[in-house]
């Protein structure tokens, strides 16, 4: 068994008979996973392999681009490109559809960014990133720079029109997955060292204000807060220790499902969205939810 | 052979190490620096103000630094498993980090020839590495070389076999003496100042054992963890511990591994040596208990 409800409605988003498959191995630390469901292909990054790849049903897994500054992260925006979190390049990029890639932030107020990690767009074109900055330090991740130079490991806002950065979070402790609830009213963040999703009020012009602690995701097996996003129902999906942890709105653990590897980050996908993917250290996995994820773009 | 010492920096909160001339200043490594604080840094002292600045922050544990003869700043960036250039601009970049194909260790110490080749220690370090770790160390721990640092893709050459802790290291002067310090922590390991001759083929011969530090029942007497060359070509070794054994201090070894004299520091543990200031007649140690201390009166000095 690989679901383990700690709530009873947990058995209303995952049967208990659920099961996992694998879907493409052989990589050294996947992650950046998301659903093209114009295209109909899965895409995820491995960061220390340097490439990106991608995965179309009943066709099979091929390489979209490598070497790819190591990405992490990545969204796909309204326009059906690929956004990634440049964790090795030090900034954040856009595929372009005739695969060439756009730059779209590298500085801060005329400072290098630490280590983009993950990256979500809003349905008015702006993006939002987490900066910590632990991929300074890992051997194998980068190939440039290694200097950190921001005092601080911040979340930003990227305006699409202008491009410039607004740093929304200065204080924050190693933030990592991010995620909107399906009316974009609320922003989620999560901290792998702390353990826990923040959560936060979105203003009108984009800010966000009112952090207050939303769950804190704990325990003995290998794993925490990273990969992070929203069911239709406003379900925060998170990994945590084991595996992938549902959590309501209101902040209470209904369950996990198991993954046999570390996960670092998940997707929904699928025709009826309903098919999570796993990306773990060296393999995709797949299962088959009854919640499902928000289609993009 | 005696120093008088005067404490000219610290004391700091943590171990200092990797003393480093620059041609005006004397660059030095706090590697751990207090929670909350910018992650160890690298600190200059200039004898000309007797000031103190921050060099360099976010250096997340380097150890040993070095200049090569051209200039670059060196540093061995241990639990991040890679040897790192310092660039003038702010910059920092890793050199190639792959020995018969794996991620090497966790570099303690460095020297650069006048090839501009990079020699380090890359011993198994006792610090929990940057996590998450996906390549495990590799089964040895050796002097490895960067052959060509400019190059991201260069070869490194494993260059010792015979070693399983090694330590600080040094060329002699004519670069025909590559000088080791083993130094484990095990009482079953060895602690020992070992002279390698570089061979033509720029391999490594037979090495000799110039000095060897023991164990009692008491547990060991710690080996050398940081040591530089006078002008004259004998080394100055940081040695020993407070616990038991000889206790810490200067030893001031001949080529052949006669002990020409010893000094105390005056406070806490020797961590390494260089000579600076601008006839390099001084030398200039830091020590495990946070202390720079500059010592001058005796008459050998360095050569480089």
């Amino acid at each position: 068994m690989i679901a383990e409800a700690f709530q009873p409605a947990f058995w209303d988003l995952v049967a208990k008979e659920v099961s996992i498959s694998r879907v493409s191995t052989g990589y050294v630390f996947t992650e950046g996973i998301m659903w093209h469901s114009q295209k109909r292909y899965l895409v995820w990054t491995d960061i220390i392999g340097d490439k990106i790849l991608k995965w179309t049903p009943g066709v099979g897994t091929s390489l979209l681009m490598g070497p790819a500054g190591h990405p992490d992260g990545t969204f796909i925006d309204r326009q059906g490109r690929l956004v990634v979190a440049g964790w090795g390049s030090r900034n954040v990029w856009r595929l372009e559809d005739d695969g060439s890639t756009t730059v779209l932030a590298t500085h801060f107020e005329g400072v290098k960014l630490n280590t983009p990690n993950d990256i979500v767009v809003k349905s008015d074109d702006s993006i939002y990133f987490t900066d910590p900055s632990n991929g300074i330090r890992h051997p194998g991740h980068q190939d440039g720079d290694i200097q950190k130079y921001l005092d601080y490991e911040g979340v930003y806002r990227l305006d699409p029109a202008t491009r410039k950065l607004t740093l929304l979070v200065k204080g924050g402790v190693n933030p990592n997955g991010l995620c909107f609830s399906p009316d974009e009213s609320l922003l989620y963040i999560n901290s792998q060292r702390l353990g826990c999703i923040h959560v936060y009020d979105v203003k009108p012009d984009g800010t966000i204000a009112n952090e207050r602690l939303f769950a804190e995701l704990v325990g003995t097996d290998p794993g925490g807060p990273d990969g992070m996003k929203c069911d239709v129902h406003g379900n925060v999906w998170c990994t945590g220790p084991g595996g992938v942890w549902a959590v309501d709105p209101k902040g209470n653990a209904l369950g996990r499902i198991r993954v046999p590897e570390h996960t670092a980050n998940f997707t929904w996908g699928g025709d009826d969205m309903k098919t999570m993917f796993f990306a773990t250290r060296k393999t995709i996995y797949a299962a088959t939810l009854n919640t499902a994820g928000i289609p993009l773009p | 052979m005696s120093w008088e010492f005067k404490l000219v920096a610290g004391p700091y909160e943590s171990p200092l190490d990797g003393p480093c001339w620059d041609g005006q200043g004397l660059l030095f490594t706090q590697v751990m620096m207090p929670a909350a604080a910018r992650e160890n840094r690298i600190l200059r002292y200039d004898p000309a103000t007797g000031e103190t600045t921050d060099f360099r922050y976010y250096t997340h544990r380097v150890m040993g630094l070095a200049l090569s003869s051209t200039g670059t700043l060196y540093g061995c960036q241990s639990t991040s498993r890679r040897v790192i250039r310092f660039d003038a601009d702010g910059s920092a970049w890793p050199m190639a980090h792959k020995v018969d194909g794996e991620y090497h260790n966790e570099p303690r110490d460095l020297i650069v020839d006048r090839k501009q080749r990079i020699w380090f220690s890359d011993p198994h370090a006792p610090l929990p590495g940057s996590r998450p770790q996906f390549a495990s160390r590799v089964p040895y721990a050796s002097i490895l070389r960067i052959e060509a640092p400019a190059n991201r893709d260069s070869p490194v050459q494993r260059m010792t076999f015979d070693t399983n802790a090694p330590s600080a290291l040094t060329l002699s002067k004519d670069e025909k003496t590559l000088y080791v310090s083993e130094n484990s922590t095990q009482p079953e390991g060895k602690r020992e100042l070992r002279a390698y001759p570089v061979r033509a083929d720029a391999t490594l011969g037979v090495c000799s054992v110039l000095a060897s530090f023991g164990s009692d029942a008491q547990g060991i007497h710690p080996g050398i963890r940081g040591m530089c060359l006078d002008r004259n070509g004998n080394i100055v070794a940081c040695a020993g511990g407070s616990e038991n054994g000889p206790g810490p201090m200067i030893y001031v070894f001949s080529p052949k591994g006669r002990v020409l004299g010893t000094c105390l520091v005056p406070h806490g543990e020797p961590t390494n040596c260089a000579f600076g200031d601008a006839d390099l007649g001084t030398l200039y140690v830091t020590t495990s208990d946070g202390r720079l201390y500059r010592g001058q009166g005796a008459t050998a000095a360095a050569h480089r």
